[in-house]
């Protein structure tokens, strides 16, 4: 009965979404308080529709239910119990469900928070909410039913993908989602404004709170996912410019540039149109990236559930929800008021450089994402785009980002200063300058590209700690009244200081770890040695080991420094998965404070003598943990951001307020 | 079927309460209050930033202008909603009733509501109540696992699981049954030769290494055991040494009863590897072992003679098409589909099972 529930939960959900829809708009336009607040209603009962269903297939895959095709084909019951419940989302059809009940539940949360919200923009924007709720959900009712029962199921399940039986794959997707999700909301606010034809300050201040949480969770799941491709996928990288984390990426760096915009429009009223763009753009992007991970179009090593015929339907919604919003934008954004004046120097137009080099960023790898397609259809070569594309297109774009980046928040709004800021910030320019020619002086081999991605992640985190300073007037005036001014400043401004220090942390571990990464790969037979850098790794056994639900050979991998004093003992798996006869390797990583020593096991083959040998590869990966710090101190400075009272969602609730 | 209709009525009671209620609890509006607010807001934190020291007096001018610019501009476009009549109320309830009536009318057509839940637990306890000649090889190894789980420390439960397990095609299961069994009882000599067995058939026939020591460990506790005896000599003679392989046949063949079968058996095979120098082919001698297949082959024709007395068994009729067209029997196949088709043409969920059904591809059984 808990299945069918569940199937009728989600069919309920998807005729309560329509209803969603044309209660709130027709609220909006006649201005009917029952109406929209009947519609705001429908968007809570939809959400609890979806989670009904979501729960009651959590319980299917929690039971081994097999008679549920999603769990048959997805779930085995020897999987540990974290991974039956992360198989959930593993599927095509779980994964969709997932985007509804996200989808739905923000919908519930604007009916919920949005008392500060104009009447009329709420309604409008619980309406396209719905409608982006019917169009997904309606997908997954009738070409992504997780819920589809098997009439004979099968004895036993096929079981997940090996590689997705992680911890931090299965919780990667519901914060990828929370993100990407995240962005209708900034979507269906932008689309109700553009119907209202009013896109002013108040308007940024109500969108920017769901971008900064949008943002801050996507920074969150994209974190996991490089963390999880880092240790698990086994190449000792963290990023590979693969079409699934270029999907992932766009919508990030549009939600950052629209933070930004988003800002200009609260506080200067200035570029309006833009930062509406933006807005659909994020979401856009978003479901850009739900497509290209599901309708194998692109070949990755991250895509999953891939499915070309659903892809399509996939593509057409994509084009709907798009068109209708770039249509209504076309329309519109002649008439928006163009706002506040600025001068080329001021902080206005630091944000608006910022903007069109995140957005030429974007551009440049949406071409790099897309162009195998485009090659394919047009002279039917098969091409990959890789590293060196993105090396030579996107990274100076960014580098260019980076370097004004800590003069933007020092100048004044309308007019800034630029001599003044010159003057503040030489002293940052300097100190990250020495740092990077010491760093050229001291550390081998020499690489000068790579002391000079030093020295502008140096600049970004010295640039964010100077900001600070400079609000708190530290050591111009004595500490207790920098600590009376650090007290009194909003929690925005730590949670920009941390954002921007999060990226020169996050710069600083790419040059040093990109740059510097040891590598080696030789066949070991028992107790045989070889060289990692500084350090000796030695081969002192191999066992087999049963897991819940796979074989594995454990190698021992003894680690000694030069001194010969052991440094810890790698213990790397090679697993196989009886069902669906996959194997994996397990990497053993051996933290060094800011390093990683990365162990891989390879195959076993016949050594010297016949003996048996395994190929054993190892990485140093020098300051590979601020790659993931630096991102996680990101989404803290958006979370830090987002509890500031300016921006809470809530804010202007007030006890005994109307609610209509 | 009734609690899921009363189940799906309450929820849609409950999801149309909460549609009701945010219409019960709107109320007239003045949208100034949303409209000027963000503005007052920024008006106060200028004023505290100021009061704070954290905003220069250039700024602090520029900024009250700017705030004030939108308070101002904001006044002129708010609206006032009215009071509702009747009529939206009325539109609301009509809405709902649709909403859900719509969704029961859907769920009728796509949902399955006699469909019971079937949770692995229930499946396994009703398996372990039935005859076991009436189950396939992987529902017997599914109940073989509880028991197996009910008595951890004896390797007994776990060699008929293996032998479930490979039955049902399941060779990796079967082996890590069979790891399970030596690690209880290492000094079982049958046991190490059986899952040296199961290597030599995961391997299609070849004697590897992980066979050639799993032989040797029996060996070790049981010098006279002919499965790990005759398996060493199968591999002597792959690897190229036929004259020791065969020698070691020969005390196989000798250490046999007369009347024991197995001495012919391998008294041809002495025969052919003599006759070729070398092993006949490259096929397994363990590739198809016809007493499991002969029990399978058993189990689908009680099935089908079953289905011949009680023929309105839908589930019965998918089973026997899948496991005809397992058994890659796709006369048999095409007859069972011909008959089910026929006997259930009113009932498309099920025509579409035995189509699935029909689809599977055949598969090569081992056995070890």
């Amino acid at each position: 009965m808990i299945v069918e529930l569940g199937a009728f939960a989600l069919i309920l959900s998807l005729m309560l979404s329509v209803a969603q829809t044309g209660l709130s708009a027709v609220g909006g336009a006649r201005r009917s308080p029952v109406l929209a607040g009947a519609g705001r209603g429908a968007a809570v009962a939809t959400f609890v529709a979806v989670a009904l269903a979501f729960a009651a297939l959590i319980h299917a895959f929690v039971v081994s239910d097999f008679s549920v095709a999603n769990v048959a084909n997805n779930s085995h019951t020897a999987k540990p119990m974290l991974y039956k419940v992360a198989g959930a989302w593993g599927s095509h059809e779980g994964s969709m469900l997932l985007w509804c009940l996200v989808l739905t539940g923000y919908g519930a949360a604007m009916a919920f928070f949005g008392d500060s919200l104009p009447p009329r923009l709420r309604a409008y924007a619980i309406a396209i909410q719905g409608a982006l709720g019917v169009l997904f959900l309606a997908y997954t009712v009738f070409a992504s039913n997780p819920m589809e029962r098997l009439l004979d199921p099968p004895v036993e399940g096929r079981s997940l993908n090996p590689l997705l039986q992680d911890p931090a794959l299965a919780f990667h997707p519901p914060f990828l989602y929370a993100g990407y999700v995240g962005f209708s909301v900034v979507y269906s606010l932008s689309l109700a404004a553009l119907i209202e034809g009013r896109i002013d300050a108040a308007w940024a201040r109500w969108v920017r709170p769901w971008t900064l949480a949008a943002w801050s969770l996507l920074t969150v799941g994209i974190t996991l996912g490089a963390f999880w491709a880092y240790y698990e996928l086994g190449w000792g990288g963290w990023w590979f410019w693969d079409p699934v984390e270029n999907a992932s990426f766009m919508p990030w760096l549009i939600g950052a540039a629209l933070l930004h915009s988003a800002i200009v429009t609260e506080k200067r009223g200035a570029l309006p149109g833009w930062t509406a763009f933006l807005a659909l753009a994020a979401f856009t992007f978003s479901m850009l990236g739900a497509f290209l991970v599901r309708s194998g179009v692109l070949t990755s090593v991250h895509a999953f559930a891939v499915d070309p015929t659903r892809g399509v339907l996939l593509l057409i919604m994509m084009g709907v929800a798009a068109g209708a919003g770039f249509l209504l934008f076309g329309l519109r954004a002649g008439s928006l008021n163009p706002g506040g004046q600025f001068r080329p120097v001021s902080r206005e137009s630091a944000i608006v450089l910022n903007n069109i080099l995140l957005s030429t960023a974007t551009a440049v790898v949406l071409l790099g994402t897309l162009y195998p397609l485009i090659r394919e259809a047009m002279d039917g070569e098969a091409v990959s785009v890789g590293a060196p594309f993105f090396n030579l297109t996107f990274v100076p774009l960014m580098i260019l980002a980076f370097c004004v980046l800590p003069a933007g928040p020092l100048l004044a709004w309308k007019r800034g200063d630029a001599k003044g800021v010159a003057r503040k910030l030489w002293t940052v320019l300097a100190a990250a300058a020495a740092l990077g020619l010491i760093a050229y002086g001291i550390v081998q081999p020499r690489k000068a590209l790579a002391s000079g991605g030093l020295v502008v992640g140096f600049w970004l985190l010295g640039g964010a700690l100077l900001e600070m300073g400079e609000r708190l007037k530290l050591l111009r005036v004595p500490f207790a009244e920098s600590a009376r001014r650090a007290r009194g400043l909003p929690r925005g401004a730590w949670g920009t200081t941390l954002a921007h220090a999060g990226l020169g942390v996050f710069v600083l571990g790419a040059s040093f770890e990109t740059a510097w990464r040891v590598e080696a790969a030789q066949a070991l037979s028992l107790n045989d040695s070889h060289a990692l850098g500084a350090y000796t790794l030695t081969l002192t056994d191999v066992g087999t080991v049963e897991g819940p639900n796979y074989l594995a050979e454990r190698g021992i991998v003894k680690i000694t420094d030069k001194a010969g004093r052991e440094i810890c003992h790698a213990e790397p798996e090679r697993r196989f998965y009886p069902t669906g006869s996959q194997t994996t390797s397990e990497v053993a990583i051996c933290p060094r404070v800011l390093d990683d020593i990365y162990v891989v096991l390879g195959e076993r083959r016949a050594g010297e003598g016949g003996k048996p040998a395994w190929l054993v590869r190892a990485y140093v990966n020098p300051w590979v943990r601020l790659i993931f710090l630096g991102p996680l101190i990101m989404a803290l400075g958006g979370a830090v951001s987002l509890s500031d009272r300016r921006v809470r969602l809530g804010v202007g609730r007030r006890a005994g307020e109307v609610v209509s | 079927m009734i609690a899921f209709w009363i189940a799906a009525a309450g929820l849609s009671v409950a999801t149309a309460g909460l549609v009701l209620r945010g219409a019960a609890r709107a109320r007239p509006v003045d949208d100034a209050q949303a409209r000027l607010e963000p503005h007052r807001r920024r008006l106060a934190e200028v004023e505290r930033l100021a009061i704070d020291g954290l905003l220069a007096e250039t700024e602090l001018k520029a900024a009250r202008a700017e705030a004030g610019r939108g308070l101002l501009a904001a006044a002129d476009q708010t609206e006032t909603w009215e009071r509702d009549g009747a009529g939206p109320r009325k539109a609301v309830v009509i809405a709902v009733g649709a909403a859900c009536v719509a969704a029961v009318g859907l769920y009728v057509t796509v949902g399955k509501p006699e469909m019971a839940d079937q949770p692995y637990a229930k499946r396994v306890a009703a398996w372990k109540a039935a005859d076991p000649a009436t189950l396939e090889p992987a529902k017997i190894a599914a109940v073989l696992e509880g028991v197996a789980a009910d008595r951890p420390t004896d390797p007994e439960p776990l060699v008929f699981l293996a032998k479930a397990r490979a039955a049902a095609g399941d060779l990796p299961g079967a082996e890590a049954a069979l790891r399970r069994a030596v690690r209880l009882a290492p000094k079982r000599g049958d046991l190490w030769s059986l899952l040296g067995e199961t290597f030599v058939v995961e391997a299609k026939g070849q004697v590897g290494a992980d066979a050639k020591l799993a032989f040797g460990e029996a060996l070790k506790v049981a010098p006279n055991d002919i499965r790990a005896h005759y398996y060493l000599g199968r591999g002597r003679i792959a690897d190229g040494d036929v004259a020791g392989g065969l020698a070691d046949w020969r005390a196989v063949v000798s250490s046999l009863p007369a009347n024991d079968p197995g001495r012919t058996a391998l008294g041809q095979e002495i025969a052919q590897v003599e006759a070729l120098g070398r092993l006949p082919s490259d096929q397994p001698a363990a590739d198809a072992n016809p007493q499991v297949q002969g029990m399978i082959v058993g189990m689908v024709e009680g099935l089908a003679a079953r289905l011949a007395q009680s023929p309105d068994d839908p589930e019965g009729w998918v089973r026997l098409v899948r496991a005809y067209a397992v058994l890659g029997e796709s006369a048999k196949r095409d007859a069972a589909l011909a008959s089910a088709t026929a006997r259930f043409k009113d009932q498309p969920k099920v025509l579409s099972a035995l189509r699935q059904a029909a689809d599977t591809p055949a598969q090569k059984t081992v056995q070890p």
